[in-house]
């Protein structure tokens, strides 16, 4: 980790974005005190986190990338241990479960064992032992890692009813690019432990400054692009992803350029940069590319930590 | 609330999670029975009827009782750690350690649910050796004073092996580790045969067992009411598990660094 240094405002969405081993993990995880950083201060609505820090985790829910609901036990008493844990007062601890229960739809499943829960549930059980205790502020390691399209979408809208509704302020993150563009209000994009990009979805859009030309082609254009025609973003197989600042009169000129240097040009489109564009400018790896990397890695690391 | 209500809750509340585990699936604790069941109906048996090894006024298989008993919960309590190292795969163990409780509360409920298997332990095999006659004297306040030791001799070892696990990380490792060790803190003490008996170097490694304090307390209830001993064995055991508890609050950070 480098030095970094951010600030958070009360009732946004927060997204830390980047590719595995940007340092999103680390940077919650000294939050919450599970690390230490080496130097440096932090403080959460206004106390100091380093020096009380389970003041400021009584002020904080906490959901781990990893599954961290208890299997073995049902969904109610999950949420009635960790009530316990946040010490909710006892008179209050069963109108806070009822109510986390009801909020993440999962009341008719509250007594089944939490090993029988689909992916899907467990995450929305892990977020309500996060909110039994009303954090102030929530924090959500890749809150849809692992989760097929509709529970993602699910629980999207849990969080965000969470932020309106509650005012809880969320700090999340997420290698998804949609998920940062659905939620969050601010992003920073991380990349080897610092920050290389942040600021509102949109400003990160227009910053790029321009559109985005995909062009695909009979071979790999390998050749490098004028400068004048625009910047080479992204180069595949057989097709480059190319930033440019006025789309429209580019097409033409691109396409004669590969012409001419005997390309055979295929299609053309032009797109407004994505916040997936964004990342791929800053962190220099496309996510697409970066996932199955990563997951081959992620496997590896796992392998790695039987044996060590 | 002050910090140590707070402490004591949450201490409490670890314990009922794996109080609740346990009600919900307690499979375990009934394999768990089949060792201490073969060394009491087959070992103490035999050694009862050839009279090999010497326990004065009373019989083998009453004074090897105890012995079993603290033998079976110290299996129990050794192999806890390897649960801490499946919480820390799965995530679990992230998020306890992220709550206001204390760390030193979540290790001593854990070590505290361990004392509760051991109770259960303790149970069931004072009932099978009153099927199998052992003649031992169950006075009520003898009983409880057992349970609290078999309680505080479970949180012992079973924060020595957090400490291990702490270190170790894996569970393959545990197993190896738990394994290597359960066997000769069983042999060198007195647990199946009197320190008298042992060779001298063997005497000298026995003194400092913690494993012999609580069969030696356990014994002093169970079987021969001579108290004596008692200050002592509590003295021991007690502060070998302070001791453990303590660092085993600390190492456990390491865990999820």
């Amino acid at each position: 980790m480098d030095a970094i240094s951010f600030k958070v405002e009360e009732g946004e969405i927060f997204g830390l974005l980047g590719p595995n081993g940007a340092g999103k993990t680390t940077v919650i995880k000294m939050i919450i005190g599970l690390t230490r950083p080496t130097a440096g201060t932090m403080q959460i609505c206004g106390i100091d986190a380093l020096s009380s820090s389970s003041q400021v985790r009584q002020m904080m829910g906490y959901v781990p990338q990893a599954i961290s609901a208890d299997g073995d036990l049902t969904g109610y008493e999950n949420l009635l241990i960790f009530s316990k844990l946040f010490y909710v007062q006892r008179k209050d601890r069963q109108p806070r479960i009822k109510e986390a229960l009801q909020w993440m739809e999962l009341t008719d499943r509250a007594d089944d064992l939490v090993k029988h829960y689909s992916g899907g549930m467990m995450r929305r059980l892990e977020i309500a032992e996060a909110i039994v205790s009303r954090p102030r502020v929530l924090f959500l390691d890749e809150p849809s890692i692992g989760l097929d399209p509709a529970s993602k979408r699910q629980v999207w809208k849990h969080i965000k009813r969470l932020n309106g509704e509650l005012n809880m302020t969320v700090l999340i993150t997420t290698h998804d690019m949609a998920e940062a563009d659905e939620l969050c209000s601010r992003i920073a994009i991380m990349n080897h432990g610092r920050f290389v990009a942040s600021g509102t979805p949109s400003e990160l859009k227009h910053g790029m400054g321009g559109d985005v030309v995909t062009v695909r082609l009979s071979s790999k254009p390998d050749l490098a692009l004028p400068l004048e025609l625009g910047k080479s973003l992204h180069v595949l197989e057989d097709s480059i992803d190319i930033l440019t600042s006025d789309g429209e009169t580019a097409i033409p000129r691109i396409a004669s350029f590969y012409k001419e240097n005997g390309f055979q040009v295929l299609s053309m489109s032009l797109n407004k940069p994505t916040l997936d564009d964004v990342f791929l400018k800053y962190a220099k790896v496309r996510i697409e590319e970066e996932e199955s990397y990563s997951q081959a890695r992620q496997s590896r690391r796992s392998f790695m930590r039987h044996a060590r | 609330m002050n910090s140590i209500t707070r402490f004591i809750s949450s201490s409490l509340a670890v314990a009922e999670m794996e109080a609740r585990k346990i009600r919900h699936d307690s499979t375990e604790l009934w394999t768990r029975l089949v060792q201490p069941a073969l060394w009491l109906l087959i070992f103490g048996e035999v050694f009862t009827a050839i009279r090999a090894i010497s326990t004065g006024p009373y019989s083998y298989i009453q004074f090897i009782t105890p012995g079993v008993l603290a033998q079976s919960v110290l299996f129990v309590a050794i192999f806890y750690g390897i649960t801490v190292v499946w919480e820390r795969d799965a995530g679990l163990l992230h998020k306890l350690l992220s709550t206001p409780s204390p760390r030193a509360s979540i290790i001593v409920g854990k070590t505290l649910a361990a004392g509760v298997r051991g109770i259960f332990q303790a149970i069931m095999i004072f009932a099978l050796a009153l099927v199998i006659g052992v003649n031992l004297r169950f006075d009520v306040l003898d009983v409880l004073g057992v349970f609290v030791t078999i309680v505080v001799f479970a949180m012992c070892f079973s924060s020595l092996s957090m400490i291990l696990a702490s270190f170790l990380k894996t569970r393959d490792r545990m197993m190896g580790i738990g394994q290597a060790i359960t066997m000769p803190l069983f042999f060198a003490s007195n647990a199946i045969y009197p320190i008298s008996m042992m060779p001298a170097w063997l005497q000298s490694i026995a003194v400092y067992n913690p494993l012999s304090y609580g069969v030696d307390a356990v014994r002093a209830m169970i079987l021969t009411g001579q108290y004596s001993n008692l200050p002592l064995d509590a003295a021991v055991l007690g502060g070998f598990t302070l001791l453990f508890l303590f660092v085993a609050s600390i190492s456990i950070r390491g865990m999820v660094e």
